[in-house]
């Protein structure tokens, strides 16, 4: 059993700090336990007998049996005396929620966690935070993310690791409300102990974990190394995207006084990244595209980019954004023209960008993707789908993912407008067909898609599917 | 000497960066190609070693008081024979007694001039998380203006080193340019290589900087080597 696993699927947690008062981080994190927890638990406060329905004990001592995990939501003040009796009752795994510790870079607040440190190293107790939301973990119902106006995204297989509490609750958020499944999230505040490179680790070799996301700002020092090498192992089983907050040297300054991190030089952690086969991502939007393709699309095993469009105007900006990512879209080749030629009208355009012209229906598309489907010098198709041509009914969204799933080759497709645009998304999305609005955005996409496979095939020949 | 009884000499004389001709034997000890160099402690051994070190020769005080050697007098350059090299010498303690009264001197420095060439930089830093980091960029405003340069962290294989040429914008530049041809990569690769481990193995090296690394056709040299170490306490 993997030393972090008690954090994440523990048979019993006792919750130190628990309460019935309204608007209290106890009360919320002991509510989401009662919701998805299916263990035992065990709220600890000395002021209740009862709390929400369920037994409350005044000490940590009465609890009946050895707690798999301690949630620790109590002023820091009392925090290590807390700490050191989970320690002699034999829990093993601590998230301590509570605040008030290095962060505040008073004395008191170091030599606090100083004792930390001192009492989870005597018992060997393994501590995520101080001052941190913890985790939230999608299976086993695990969740100390107090935040609860956030929306809860639904299981699946995206894992997150973020050095900010805030910006977790917002992803979060985010993706709940976008419909991308999450596996386990966890914000680590403080690190005294479990660090990016022990959650990675985990992570790696977590099955219900396909897509690992990491926000860091800065990684422990001496930790470096160690970090390149889980990140290397990790890289060759599922894709590593990472975020690095901190990389001007004002940003710096911020980081460096949101926690006690020292974020390090930006430059060194861009080379470390590379070097560990990681998939750096320079913003928002790029970490949530390059995440949806990693989901949904197979390796790309080549260079080359056929387009089939409604939109003339579209597929050139694809062909500049594509070709600007280093992609080719090369110009078809005879036979390829030849047999085109003979399932389209005339006066369609059976150059790549493949033009199907506004007057095209589901058929036109159907045919084609029959045709590219065959080819081997066809690495991926980009189909763009605006609906606002008349003659489109949306029968060819089945299509286009079975095109995807039939050649084992990515599929992608762009749309713009309103409802009925987000409508040809969402059904795309649902069975598996990433869908992007802007042609920027998609080649930036698919060119992290691209890297990830080049790594993939270098270092594992034969691998043929991302999550393999 | 090895690399570990030269810094340990430097240490305990106080000093923090290492004298020209100390830097020179741990890169040499290394295999990174230097020109071929001797410090002489008179005239008489310049005019003695001059052609075994060949020409066009250069001469600088090595010195711990001095970092600017030129201000005092203590650089001659494109010295053509022994007589040249004698003259040379003398003139230079000369001028750094007047110029410089009181520094300490360790003698002077006589090397083969690096013919002309693609000029590169090499370095290496202690990263305070990654360790030992490595970092390579051409000579002059691409590093200075355009701080055009890559990092590896150690350890730096062959193809990691290989890649990081490429990685600069100005990469294009090494495959020749205006009739100029392609300068040799794996040259500059190897180097890159062994300087990576030169900083992983002594760990009291804080800095290291080759620069210039001239770049030719066939082969590269270190023509300056900077090695900073650890303050100690």
């Amino acid at each position: 059993m993997h030393a972090l696993s008690k954090f994440f699927q523990p048979s019993s947690v006792v919750i130190i700090g628990a309460t019935p008062k309204e608007g209290k981080v106890g009360r919320a994190i002991l509510e989401n336990f009662i919701k998805r927890f299916n263990g035992r638990i065990y709220p600890v406060n000395p002021g209740y007998d009862e709390v929400l329905g369920l037994k409350c004990y005044r000490s940590i001592k009465e609890i009946p049996e050895t707690p798999d995990l301690g949630v620790i939501a109590i002023p820091a003040i009392q925090v290590p005396q807390a700490l050191r009796e989970l320690g002699e009752k034999g829990t093993k795994a601590v998230i301590i929620i509570s605040g008030g510790f290095r962060e505040t870079g008073t004395k008191e607040g170091e030599a606090l966690e100083e004792e930390l440190i001192k009492i989870s190293r005597e018992y060997g107790i393994r501590v995520i935070g101080p001052n941190c939301i913890g985790v939230y973990d999608n299976w086993s119902g695990v969740d100390t993310f107090f935040t609860q106006k956030m929306k809860k995204p639904p299981r699946g297989y995206v894992a997150f690791i973020s050095q900010s509490g805030a910006f977790a609750t917002a992803l979060m958020d985010w993706m709940a409300y976008h419909g991308i499944g999450v596996s386990r999230a966890i914000s680590y505040g403080n690190k005294i102990d479990v660090d990016d490179v022990d959650l990675l680790e985990y992570l790696g070799e977590d099955d219900k974990t396909r897509v690992v996301l990491m926000y860091i700002e800065g990684i422990k020092e001496s930790r470096g190394r160690l970090f390149i090498e889980t990140a290397r192992r990790v890289s060759l089983k599922k894709p590593v995207v990472v975020y690095k907050a901190g990389k001007t040297s004002r940003g710096g300054r911020a980081a460096a006084s949101h926690t006690a991190a020292m974020a390090g030089d930006y430059s060194v952690y861009r080379a470390a990244f590379k070097q560990a086969g990681l998939i750096e991502v320079d913003s928002f939007d790029e970490m949530m595209d390059v995440v949806r393709i990693f989901l949904d699309q197979p390796l790309m095993r080549g260079n080359r980019v056929y387009i089939v469009t409604d939109a003339g105007g579209v597929g050139v900006m694809l062909t500049d954004a594509l070709t600007s990512a280093g992609f080719e879209v090369p110009v078809t080749p005879p036979d390829l023209r030849e047999k085109l030629r003979s399932i389209l009208p005339p006066h369609c355009i059976v150059d790549n960008p493949i033009d199907l012209t506004g007057d095209t229906d589901d058929e036109r598309y159907i045919r084609v993707l029959e045709v590219l489907s065959q080819r081997e010098d066809v690495d991926a198709i980009v189909v763009v789908a605006l609906p606002q041509v008349p003659g489109i009914k949306g029968t060819f969204v089945d299509y286009i993912a079975k095109t995807k799933e039939e050649t084992g080759k990515p599929v992608v497709a762009l749309t713009i407008g309103s409802e009925a645009s987000m409508e040809t998304a969402r059904r795309l999305q649902e069975k598996g067909v990433t869908v992007f609005e802007s042609p920027e955005r998609l080649a930036k996409s698919l060119k992290a898609l691209r890297a990830y496979s080049s790594y993939i095939i270098k270092n594992r020949p034969g691998c043929s599917r991302i999550d393999a | 000497m090895t690399p570990r009884e030269v810094i340990k000499k430097a240490l305990e004389e106080g000093r923090v960066k290492l004298l020209e001709h100390e830097a020179f034997d741990i890169a040499k000890y290394y295999g990174i190609p230097t020109p071929n160099a001797i410090l002489v402690k008179s005239p008489d051994e310049a005019y003695k070693y001059a052609d075994e070190v060949g020409y066009p020769m250069a001469a600088k005080i090595v010195s711990p008081d001095i970092t600017h050697k030129s201000d005092v007098g203590g650089v001659k350059l494109f010295i053509k024979n022994r007589e040249e090299a004698y003259k040379a010498v003398e003139e230079i303690f000369r001028n750094v007694s007047q110029n410089a009264p009181g520094a300490k001197i360790a003698g002077v420095i006589v090397y083969k001039m690096a013919p002309p060439g693609l000029e590169t930089i090499i370095g290496g830093i202690r990263d305070h998380v990654f360790g030992p980091t490595v970092m390579f960029g051409l000579g002059g405003i691409f590093v200075e203006v355009m701080r055009d340069v890559s990092f590896r962290v150690y350890p730096v294989t062959f193809e990691d080193a290989l890649e990081m040429i490429d990685e600069i914008k100005s990469s294009r530049i090494l495959n020749g340019y205006r009739g100029q041809p392609p300068v040799d990569k794996h040259a500059l690769a190897d180097i890159i290589v062994k300087t990576s481990k030169l900083l992983a193995e002594n760990e009291e090296i804080e800095s290291i900087d080759l620069n210039p690394v001239i770049a030719y056709p066939q082969g590269a040299v270190a023509v300056d080597v900077r090695i900073i170490v650890k303050q100690q306490g």
